[in-house]
This record gives C-alpha cells, sequence and structure tokens, in this order.
C-alpha cells in the first residue's frame, strides 16, 4: 500500500516536470500564434486582437506564390533522391559486385561534407551553366545534399530483404530490372516514406540553399522569402510572426502525420 | 544452364553498375567536384572569376588573422552548450520513459521543434531575449525586474542567446535517439542487481549508460555537427553574426567572406578547414565504434 501511494506520489511529480517542459517547449508556438493576431499598436500594448497583421503580411510577401514555390522545390528535389537512391540502395544492398564497396565508401563520405565546404564552387558551377536563374540549382543541390544519407537508408533497408524472394523471381524469368520495379519498390514503401518526410521538413526549413540558389524573387520559396523580410529589419513584429506561422505550418503538419516514420530516419544512423 | 548462370551473373553485375550511376553523377557533380574546387581554390586568391594561385600563403596568412581565432573560438564556446543539449533530452527521455498518463502527447509536443526552421525559431527568439521581451518580462512576474537583461546588445550575451536557443531546438531530436535507446534497453538486468542490493545511481552508472552508450555517441555526433554547420539560419535571423564578430561561427564567417566580401578564395580556405573538422569527427566515431566491435 505504501509503495503504491509513492507510485502515485514519483508519477505526479513527472506529470508536473512534463508539463512544465511542455510549456517551454510550446510556448514559442502561442507566442507565435497569439502575436500574429495583433495589430503591431496591440502588440505594444493596446488590447484585443485583429487581423491586420495577417492582411500586412499578404502585402509584404506574395505568400500564395511562395508556398507554390517550396512546394515545386521540395516535390521535384524528393522525386529525384527517391529515384537515385532506391536505385543505387537496391544496388548495393543486392547486386553487389567487386566496385559496390567503393561506391558505398563514396556515397557514405559524402555525407561527411558539410553544406558550407562546397556552397561557393558550387553556387560558381551553378552560375557558369545558368542554373541559379529558375528552381533547378536549388533543387539539383537539395538533391545531391539529401542523396548521401537517402542511399544509406534504402541500403540498410534492401538489405534487410531475403535474397531467396529475388533469386526466386529470377529463376521465374523476370530480369534484375523488374525485379526491381515490381518486388523490391512496393516492400519498400515503409522506407520510402522516412525519406519523404525526412527531407519534405529538411528543404521547406531550409534557408541557405534557397538563398544563394535561387536568385529571381519570383522563384523564392517561403523559408527565403520570411529570411528575407527579417533581414530587412522590418520592425512590424506581429507580421514576422504572421509570416513565421503560415511557413511552419506545412513542415508542422507533416511531422504530425508522419511522426513515426520521422522518428524511424533520424533514429536510422544508429543501426541494429 | 552453366551458361545461363554466368549470363545471369553477368547481367546482375551491369544492372548493379548501372543502377548506381545516377546517385554517383548527381554527388559528384554537386558534391564530389565542388569539395575538390574548394580545396584547389583554398590555395589561391579567387573572386569568383579568376584565381591566382598563391599556394599555403591564404592558410598561413589567415591562421595569422586574430579574427578567425576569434570565429574559433565562437565555435569552441558552443562546444560548451552540448553537454547540456545531451543531458537536458536524457533527463526528459527518462521521464518520458515512465509512461505516466499523456506521455504520449508530451513526446509529440517535445518533438514539435524538429519540424521548425531555423529562421522561425530565430525569429521568435529574438523576440524572447528582446530589451521587452518575454525573458525580462518573467524576471520582473518573479520580482526579479532589477536584473535587466539585453543579451543581444553584448558580444558574449548574444552568443549565449544563440546557444540557448541551439539547445531549446536540439531537445527534440534528441530525445527521439535516447527514447530510441531506452526502448532497447534489457530490464530483467536491472532487477538482477536491484536483488543484489545494488542503489538506483549504481545501476544507472553501471548497466543502464553502457547500454546506451551507442546512443550517446550519435547524440554526440548529431549535435556536434548541428552546431557547427546547421546554425546559419538562425544567426542570420538573430543577429547577422554581430555585434562585432560575437556570434559569427565558421559556417557563418565563411558566407560572409564569400558573399557579403566577394573573397571567394578565404571562403574555400575556411570551407576546407570546416571539412577538415567535420571528417576528423566522423573518422574518429567510426574508429570508436569499431574497436568496440
Amino acid at each position: 500500500m505504501k509503495t503504491l501511494m509513492n507510485m502515485k506520489r514519483k508519477q505526479l511529480v513527472i506529470f508536473i516536470a512534463m508539463v512544465l517542459f511542455a510549456i517551454v517547449m510550446i510556448y514559442p508556438f502561442y507566442f507565435m500564434i497569439n502575436t500574429s493576431f495583433k495589430s503591431n499598436a496591440q502588440f505594444l500594448g493596446a488590447s484585443g486582437h485583429s487581423f491586420a497583421s495577417w492582411h500586412k503580411l499578404f502585402h509584404a510577401l506574395p505568400v500564395g506564390r511562395q508556398l507554390w514555390n517550396s512546394t515545386v522545390v521540395c516535390v521535384c528535389s524528393i522525386i529525384i533522391i527517391l529515384i537515385v537512391s532506391t536505385m543505387a540502395g537496391y544496388s548495393l544492398a543486392k547486386l553487389r559486385s567487386k566496385l559496390s564497396w567503393l561506391f558505398f565508401l563514396g556515397i557514405v563520405g559524402a555525407m561527411l561534407i558539410p553544406l558550407q565546404s562546397i556552397i561557393i564552387p558550387a553556387y560558381i558551377n551553378a552560375s557558369h551553366v545558368n542554373l541559379l536563374s529558375g528552381y533547378w540549382g536549388a533543387i539539383f543541390l537539395y538533391s545531391a545534399l539529401g542523396t548521401p544519407f537517402a542511399t544509406f537508408l534504402m541500403t540498410s533497408y534492401f538489405r534487410g530483404l531475403p535474397d531467396d524472394l529475388i533469386e526466386a523471381a529470377i529463376c521465374d524469368g523476370l530480369s534484375y530490372r523488374r525485379v526491381f520495379t515490381k518486388i523490391a519498390m512496393p516492400l519498400a514503401v515503409p522506407a520510402v516514406v522516412t525519406i519523404i518526410v525526412l527531407q519534405f521538413i529538411q528543404i521547406w526549413d531550409d534557408l541557405l540553399v534557397g538563398l544563394l540558389f535561387i536568385q529571381d524573387p519570383n522563384y523564392r520559396t517561403i523559408t527565403v522569402g520570411l529570411g528575407a523580410l527579417s533581414a530587412g529589419r522590418t520592425t512590424d513584429i506581429p507580421v514576422l510572426m504572421a509570416g513565421s506561422l503560415i511557413s511552419a505550418i506545412p513542415a508542422v503538419a507533416v511531422y504530425l502525420i508522419f511522426q513515426r516514420q520521422l522518428v524511424n530516419g533520424l533514429t536510422a544512423g544508429i543501426g541494429k | 544452364m552453366k551458361a545461363k548462370r554466368r549470363d545471369l551473373g553477368h547481367q546482375r553485375r551491369r544492372v548493379g553498375v548501372l543502377f548506381m550511376l545516377p546517385a554517383l553523377a548527381l554527388v559528384s557533380a554537386f558534391l564530389g567536384l565542388p569539395i575538390l574546387q574548394a580545396i584547389y581554390y583554398s590555395f589561391t586568391q579567387w573572386d569568383g572569376i579568376t584565381a591566382v594561385w598563391t599556394g599555403i600563403s591564404t592558410y598561413s596568412h589567415e591562421l595569422r588573422d586574430p579574427i578567425f581565432w576569434r570565429v574559433l573560438e565562437n565555435n569552441g564556446l558552443l562546444l560548451i552548450g552540448i553537454p547540456v543539449a545531451m543531458l537536458l533530452p536524457m533527463g526528459i527521455a527518462f521521464l518520458l520513459n515512465e509512461k505516466v498518463p499523456g506521455w504520449k502527447i508530451f513526446r509529440s509536443i517535445y518533438f514539435l521543434p524538429t519540424a521548425i526552421s531555423w529562421v522561425v525559431i530565430g525569429m521568435v527568439s529574438l523576440r524572447f531575449f528582446a530589451q521587452q521581451g518575454l525573458l525580462n518580462g518573467i524576471l520582473k512576474g518573479f520580482g526579479l525586474g532589477f536584473i535587466h537583461t539585453d543579451l543581444l546588445s553584448s558580444e558574449r550575451g548574444a552568443l549565449l542567446a544563440v546557444s540557448i536557443t541551439f539547445i531549446w531546438s536540439m531537445v527534440g531530436t534528441n530525445t527521439i535517439i535516447f527514447l530510441t535507446g531506452m526502448a532497447t534497453l534489457d530490464n530483467s538486468l536491472n532487477e538482477a542487481a536491484r536483488m543484489d542490493g545494488a542503489s538506483n545511481l549504481r545501476i544507472f552508472r553501471s548497466i543502464t549508460l553502457p547500454q546506451l552508450q551507442r546512443f550517446i555517441q550519435f547524440s554526440f555526433i548529431i549535435t556536434v555537427i548541428s552546431a557547427f554547420t546547421a546554425l546559419f539560419s538562425l544567426i542570420f535571423v538573430m543577429t547577422g553574426g554581430g555585434p562585432g564578430f560575437g556570434t559569427t561561427t565558421l559556417e557563418f564567417f565563411i558566407y560572409q567572406n564569400a558573399f557579403s566580401r566577394g573573397d571567394f578564395g578565404t571562403g574555400a580556405m575556411l570551407g576546407v578547414i570546416l571539412f577538415l573538422m567535420m571528417a576528423v569527427l566522423g573518422i574518429g566515431q567510426l574508429a570508436i565504434m569499431r574497436s568496440k566491435e
């Protein structure tokens, strides 16, 4: 009986601690939402809420256009990452040859390259081949940055598929290519979803690549638009908070829906 | 039959190489080639158009520049925050692991910052630390109004503000890592140790920690990599590297050199230094893991 009481008290203490932590973690979101529904005067002291800052935001930023740009960049990059990483992962896991370990080393080695170390030459190269005027410079760089880890993930996933399954299909007369599209890929859906979620959040939230590799303001992503707005030292804080909120919503929605896949992706590097 | 086997083996190798090519081409063109170029250009004076070979002198010149050391010092100071950025989430993961009612909702809340961009985090954080911001509001609320903080206006203060924001936003990722680790713990060991009269602290030190070692290493690597290579947007939005060089870390210094000052050669060189630092970290990590196996 006494231990039960202790147990309950312990649980209560933990519960209170978790509530306090939760407040610390969630307060910024409350602040963002609350502030965005105030005019600047209301933020500075006047009472009440209004839509004034949202109106101003849509004047200051082409929000719809930039959300669309973000979506295009994310979707195209993710498609490229998926195509190249599933193929490479399948090859590294199931079509091993003497060259495989070399490829694997190169891909894993590329994971160690920080973006800042390559961004200057990559930027100059892209400007030479006219990749900075539309979406493509950013799309290619995001794809290249996402491919090493995605390949790593796909390789370990495909390694888990039994070899017998592939052997059997080959004996039935399927080519290695058909086995990939008809058997391996349908089984790889969980890993593919993990890559999509991880990359979507990463690309959607990125500033540096978008800032440098998308030179035409019409093609700017929402995160870059927001970064530029704040660097322009807009002092109207409610407007910035409205912008922050709208830019955060898509990634947060993806996170809330696909939490499990995101967690799988973040912890995949630890191995079993 | 044998001929068919050989044929299949041949086909397998061919398709294998073929399937590697797109990934290889993409990574070589946008990561491999640029890192080689960066290494080459780090030995030149380069404005983005013409490069003049200067050999090792770019490096020796930079190594004598006090600003360079000031920047590295900032990186070093950021490292001080890393134990906090790991221990706090470890504690949170332990609490979550007790599975009190509602723990799943708490878990979702703690992970939330993982989905938010540094731009947004920086913008909110800026308001938190501002003179009329929440931090001073809280201090006032607790009757501590005489402590009026203005972190962002001093060099060290601004770096502290950036560090605190960094720690806050690492909580999600590191909590995920430790929680995953705790799910793999073998509880029967704890029971056995308790039977033998071991204290909780002793159990934690001798049984729990060793089992978590791999996860602690992973969290350490992720946290250091984030501290050194992921804070660009945060710094861009919060402080712009200032005041002075107060919050200019190596990654931000690269951007400043190349894209604000047009000194691409120095930028490339600093990029190579950053790459070497990360490579040493990565290879060191690999070596430790190998030696354990």
